[in-house]
């Protein structure tokens, strides 16, 4: 067997900024970034993308870090590992959702060398952490020689494989900000073989008021059912400022399944998906529920 | 244009010049002749090229060889002492956890990698630590029974 | 009972210590000097007529040494199917038409895969896309284009198994039911892709193969006709083989492409497939449509069974034949069936073809069976196993014309499985079920369509003076642990250690013939041929001895434990090796060798042997996503006498692995030809974190025929696995299917139609 990836010229920048003028040296069309390359790779060896120089930034061991600020939140570096994320006290102590997530992202030999970052930047719709991180209200910060950017997890995949990322720009850190006291968060992937690629996954935030009885707020994140990861908002308003039942799960279920635009492929119907989506985020609600009440 | 490679493959250094589209596991086969690290399947699926970068386990079609830059490579070739098998190499024998073979380093790499980190997993971490391998011969019980197998000989 | 030194006991690999250290050398590792890399050039069209084809570009690349087209071949067509010579319908690259997604056209060899892949894109064809059939409801209707010109309404084979009066029977029958079925395809996906490398000596005319083969004699015939050469310039060597499971035992593009491309350039050359080309151009298991009938007795026992068959076979002939017979034989075991008639029709269409797959007709005409049959019982009121119990065979039971069954244990196993049953699964949770179906296979078949003059298989056994034996076969291992199997084999018969053989595998040259690894064949077969040749040597052995201890000669003497002794007296005889050197210096220091054969006679026209069981399913369902979750199985099977219990375990529980897909996941969904998933990240394979415990049992039986009593061990299992979760799912959320791969979809699908109809009836 034998490689098909065109050739290429490369790079190993030291640091950020090395890297950003490397960037902006070159197009879009023929220079892309590498960090783990998990997902880069495969399209290469397909021959989806041939670029023409390959900015290799894993090496940069000041975007790999785990902090915790006690009041600004969680600061993960874009080039922490998935498997650094699974692992980490810090994030399975105050986070953990983030942990159980990692842990369901294709394999070990994946995680290991994989980064958040790099997954996230890639913009696959049915990447895993994108829908944990729009549940949690994370930002991300984008970093280019001219300055810094942060913007909400949400606004972050556009499309399809398109995010907010200028060419000149660099995903350099995710934050997550510390959890309201009374929150739950649970994430749950649907695919036919455990870990697989998912049909579809649903990340919910739930915050209780202070009595644990009234939803205050209620955030529900779809992943693989769109073009790009996507908040269900309308489901998320049957939810909050009420007391939720089942039945109600069961309509922010149906109301999300309305709201998402699977579309149907060799695995499973657009149909098909639907009717997860509305089994997932009732199932899914019900769970963050009753973290959110042993919060 | 070729790049240098210096790194420690099996506790011995090399020092190449590779073009940069070339993946780890081609530098493992093809320059260095340890055909112990398999291919199979074109789509980073499988893990039966698995090998261990700097301690942890990792697909080496999915690497590009100059990432393995300075860095230290444990193959299958490199697990047993001389003559003398590895533990795990053992258990796997005893408890028939092979068949065909042709996934059967990278299982033994990924299980290496967990017990290095894990000494006692439960069924269930064994489990999701093998869970990127393929294998179409044994039906995976006997390879999670043998890793067990493994780990009581690791601990005596 | 019988007491082995070594048969019956764990016996771990003898290619262990090859394996897991990485040394153990594929055809996929290996490299000659001087050695060219080929590829081969595939048609996008599913049917289209060659017009022309331009390879001078191709042929100007620095780096290629050859091109090839149909016209560089000696041409003519060649197949497995030998014995009917118009089956032969295969060319080594097409000539004037191709006929699916995939079948060679051109052939180029180079320097390196990146040039031959390069040279491939400078080829310059020119087709005529010709109407294409894709289904075989269409392919044999009159107007549907011919894929094989000679071959009317596309049927390739036709087969027809008869016994006792159906018709009069189903009158006589107090309960008819038909039911239908679509049983779907499966790719063998072996972890080692189709590999081969070819060597052919210009001064000599002769050519050596390496190639991932399950059958190196078979790959040596199909090459012979293919090349029309003589078969004995041509040698083939099996190294470790990385899984088959059925797709590797025809003579493959790879194997006479690079054989050709040798001869052409002088060089040896090297074919490997990528993983797409594994996928959508290699042999599958046979899709299916299935009509299946059953009358019986208010008290559940069988009168009479009715099948109709029609085969999508894809664009050329393969093993499919014999899929055809063997589906239309398998659907009537482990059952007494007093009156059966089969037709099954295999059709030609325009897409890859479909061949023998680990089970070989039984996977999907068991699947038909088993459902049905259990429909059956709940319709009579019967319990699951006690209508099995009641129609299951007993020994000595044959279907005229057809096969007998000269030992049979599969009473005891139903027996085993209620009573293991009870103990393990008396609790079940809500929306969990239990299903059952019983299995039989074969341990090798009777027939001979690749017309051999040979023996089935053939073994030497040649003794050194030190006691150490050198053990040829040219029996595959394949992954099955058959290397091991024979060197138990050898050394229980002559009475030493593993340690003291070494094995010679899989060598056309240096080994007698066996027909490869197939239909479960080599443990009875070869393991015969190499208890006989081992027999033949401690005969002589025995000889020697007798005359060393000049006793009366109704004294017998046994070999074990490294002595030879008289039985009743086990302190009287010599060490083994004594006796060996003995042998050898006193014949004149000839060498001692012995040789075995097998070939199976008056055996009837299927097996000749068959292992039974009964295997049993607990599911649960997930009615709001219609995931399935296999939780446990238990196998209780006979296979006579296990020969290696660490083997056996492994090939029954991969085999499920393989049924569980058949079952679950696995499929090749086709559009216009076209497969839409070549790779595993789209082909869903079953992984760790979904397979079930399984409890094995074994109630050993002994049949006449089989080294030590022995029968198959596991490609069975494979066909059982999908009907019983299907009848676990039945059990659990009341829905039944007409066709495999129970997919997520499929399941919810069928839950909300029975809800829908339960509605509709007033119920709540």
């Amino acid at each position: 067997m034998k490689s098909v990836i065109s050739d290429f010229e490369y790079f190993t920048p030291n640091t950020v900024e090395e890297a950003l003028k490397l960037l902006s040296q070159y197009n879009e069309e023929e220079c892309k970034i590498i960090a783990g390359g998990q997902s880069l790779i495969i399209l290469m060896k397909q021959r989806l993308l041939t670029p023409k120089y390959l900015i290799d930034i894993k090496g940069i061991s000041d975007l790999d870090y785990i902090k915790l600020d006690g009041k600004q939140g969680l600061k993960i570096g874009a080039l922490a590992t998935h498997r650094a994320i699974e692992k980490s006290p810090v994030i399975r102590n105050g986070f953990s959702v983030l942990a159980e997530m990692e842990q369901n992202v294709s394999s070990v030999e994946t995680r290991n060398w994989g980064t958040i970052g790099g997954n996230v930047s890639h913009g696959d719709p049915s990447g895993d952490p994108a829908p944990v991180l729009i549940a949690l209200n994370a930002k991300l910060k984008m970093t280019s020689l001219s300055g810094e950017r942060i913007i909400d997890a949400e606004d972050f995949t556009l499309d399809y494989f398109e995010t907010a990322l200028r060419h000149d720009e660099l995903l350099t850190e995710i934050q997550v900000p510390t959890l309201p006291p009374n929150t739950g968060v649970k994430f749950t992937k649907f695919s036919q073989i455990i870990g697989d690629y998912a049909l579809a996954s649903v990340g919910v935030l739930v915050t209780l008021d202070e009595k644990k009885e009234i939803c205050s707020d209620a955030r529900i994140a779809l992943g693989a059912v769109g073009t790009a990861p996507m908040r269900a908002k309308k489901a998320e308003e049957i939810l909050k400022g009420k007391r939720i039942s089942d039945d109600l799960l069961a309509e922010a279920g149906q109301v999300a399944s309305e709201e998402s635009s699977p579309t149907t492929d060799v695995e499973a119907s657009e149909e098909y998906k639907r009717n997860l989506v509305r089994v997932l985020v009732k199932r899914v609600g019900g769970e963050a529920l009753e973290r959110a009440k042993k919060a | 244009m070729k790049k240098e490679l210096k790194f420690v493959v099996n506790g011995e250094s090399y020092d190449l010049w590779v073009e940069p589209n070339t993946l780890l596991v081609q530098v493992l086969r093809d320059e260095l002749g340890l055909k112990g690290t398999k291919w199979s399947c074109d789509s980073g699926s499988c893990c039966a090229c698995a090998v261990i970068l700097d301690g942890r386990v990792v697909k080496s079609c999915s690497i590009f060889a100059l990432q393995a830059n300075g860095k230290e490579v444990l193959t299958i070739e490199g697990l047993a002492n001389g003559p003398e098998l590895h533990p795990i190499q053992q258990a796997f024998i005893d408890n028939w956890a092979f068949q065909c073979g042709f996934c059967t380093s990278g299982q033994i790499m990924a299980a290496k990698a967990l017990l290095d980190e894990n000494p006692k997993p439960t069924r269930e971490e064994i489990q999701l630590a093998m869970d990127g391998h393929l294998c179409r011969c044994t039906g995976y019980n006997m390879i999670s029974e043998a890793i067990q197998d493994a780990a009581k000989r690791l601990q005596a | 009972m019988n007491e082995y030194s070594i048969i019956g006991k764990p016996t771990t690999n003898v290619d262990g210590v090859a394996k897991v250290t990485g040394e153990a050398v594929y055809t996929f590792d290996m490299t000659l000097p001087n050695m060219l890399h080929g590829k081969l050039l595939r048609s996008p069209h599913p049917h289209a007529r060659i017009v022309s084809i331009d390879t001078s570009e191709a042929e100007k690349l620095p780096g290629v040494k050859a091109v090839i087209t149909g016209k560089d071949t000696p041409g003519g067509k060649y197949g497995l199917w030998r014995r009917f010579r118009e089956l032969a319908d295969q060319e080594i690259l097409a000539t004037t038409k191709v006929r699916f997604i995939g079948d060679p056209v051109a052939a180029v060899a180079a320097t390196s895969e990146d040039i031959a892949e390069k040279a491939l894109d400078l080829i310059n064809v020119e087709y005529e896309p010709l109407p294409a059939v894709f289904e075989p409801l269409e392919a044999i209707k009159d107007d549907a284009p011919l894929v094989h010109d000679d071959f009317e309404n596309n049927i390739n084979a036709t087969r027809h198994i008869e016994w006792g009066n159906v018709d009069k029977a189903f009158k006589n029958a107090d309960y008819v039911r038909e039911d239908r079925f679509n049983l779907l395809s499966q790719h063998p996906a072996p972890m080692e892709v189709h590999s081969s490398i070819a060597s052919y000596e210009k001064g000599s005319g002769r050519l050596t193969v390496w190639s991932s083969t399950q059958s190196p004699y078979f790959l040596q015939l199909g090459l012979a006709d293919a090349l029309k050469m003589r078969e004995g310039n041509i040698r083939v060597i099996k190294p470790h083989v990385g899984g088959a499971f059925g797709g590797k035992n025809s003579t493959m593009p790879d194997s006479v492409n690079a054989a050709i491309l040798s001869m052409k350039t002088g060089r040896p050359v090297k074919i490997v497939f990528n993983r797409e080309e594994e996928f959508s151009a290699t042999e599958k298991r046979t899709a299916m449509h299935l009509a299946i009938k059953i009358g019986l007795k208010k008290d559940g026992t069988l009168l009479a069974k009715e099948v109709k068959i029609i085969t999508d076979g894809g664009a050329y002939t393969g093993l499919g034949a014999t899929t055809l017979y063997l589906a239309g034989t398998w659907i009537t075991f482990p059952y007494k069936t007093p009156n059966y008639r089969y037709d099954g029709f295999r059709t030609y269409t325009n897409k890859m073809w479909s061949s023998s797959v680990r089970g070989f007709g039984a996977v999907s005409a068991v699947y038909a069976a088993e459902t049905q049959i259990d429909r059956a019982a709940r319709d009579l009121g019967i319990d699951p196993i006690e209508i099995r119990r009641r129609n299951a065979m007993t020994t000595g039971y044959e279907a005229p014309g057809q096969y007998k069954v000269e030992s049979c244990g599969i009473l005891p196993c139903i027996d085993k499985m209620e009573q293991r049953v009870k103990e393990k699964w008396a609790n079940l949770d809500k929306d969990e079920g239990i299903g059952f179906a019983a299995f039989a296979y074969m341990s090798g078949g009777i027939f001979n369509w690749i017309d051999t003059p040979y023996a089935f298989s053939g073994a030497m056994v040649k003794v050194n003076i030190d006691g150490t034996v050198d053990l040829f076969t040219q029996a595959s291992d394949i992954g099955q642990g058959h290397n091991t199997v024979s060197v138990m084999i050898c050394a229980e018969e002559l009475g030493i250690g593993i340690e003291d053989i070494r094995l010679h595998p899989a060598d056309t040259a240096t080994t007698l013939t066996d027909l490869g690894a197939w239909g479960s064949r080599e443990t009875l077969m070869n393991g015969n041929a190499v208890k006989a040749a081992a027999a033949e040597v401690k005969k002589k052995l025995i000889e020697v001895a007798r005359m060393k201890l000049g006793e009366n000669i109704v004294y017998d003497l046994d070999a074990k434990d490294k002595r030879i002794y008289i039985a009743l007296r086990p302190e009287r005889g010599f060490s083994y090796y004594d006796i060996v050197k003995d042998a050898i210096k006193g014949n004149d220091g000839e060498p001692l060798i012995g040789i075995g054969h097998y070939t199976p006679h008056r055996k009837g026209m299927v097996s000749p042997a068959y292992a039974m069981g009964i295997m049993g399913v607990r599911a649960k369902v997930d009615r709001e996503t219609g995931q399935v979750e296999v939780k446990e199985v238990i196998v209780v099977h006979d296979c006579g006498q296990t020969i290696n219990p660490l083997g056996a375990r492994g090939q029954v529980e991969g085999s499920i692995q393989m049924g569980l897909g058949f079952g679950l996941c696995e499929d090749l969904p086709t559009e216009n030809g076209l497969i839409l998933n070549p790779s595993f990240v789209d082909y869903k394979l079953i992984r760790i974190r979904e397979m079930p415990q399984i409890e094995l049992f074994d109630v050993p039986t002994y049949d006449p025929e089989g080294p030590y009593g022995a029968k198959e061990s596991a490609e069975a299992t494979t066909a059982p696995t999908a009907p019983a979760l299907a009848n676990a799912i039945y059990n659990a959320v009341g829905v039944e299917f007409d066709s495999n791969v129970l997919r997520l979809e499929k399941v919810l699908k069928a839950l909300k139609e029975k809800e829908a109809k339960e509605k509709g009836k007033g119920r709540r």
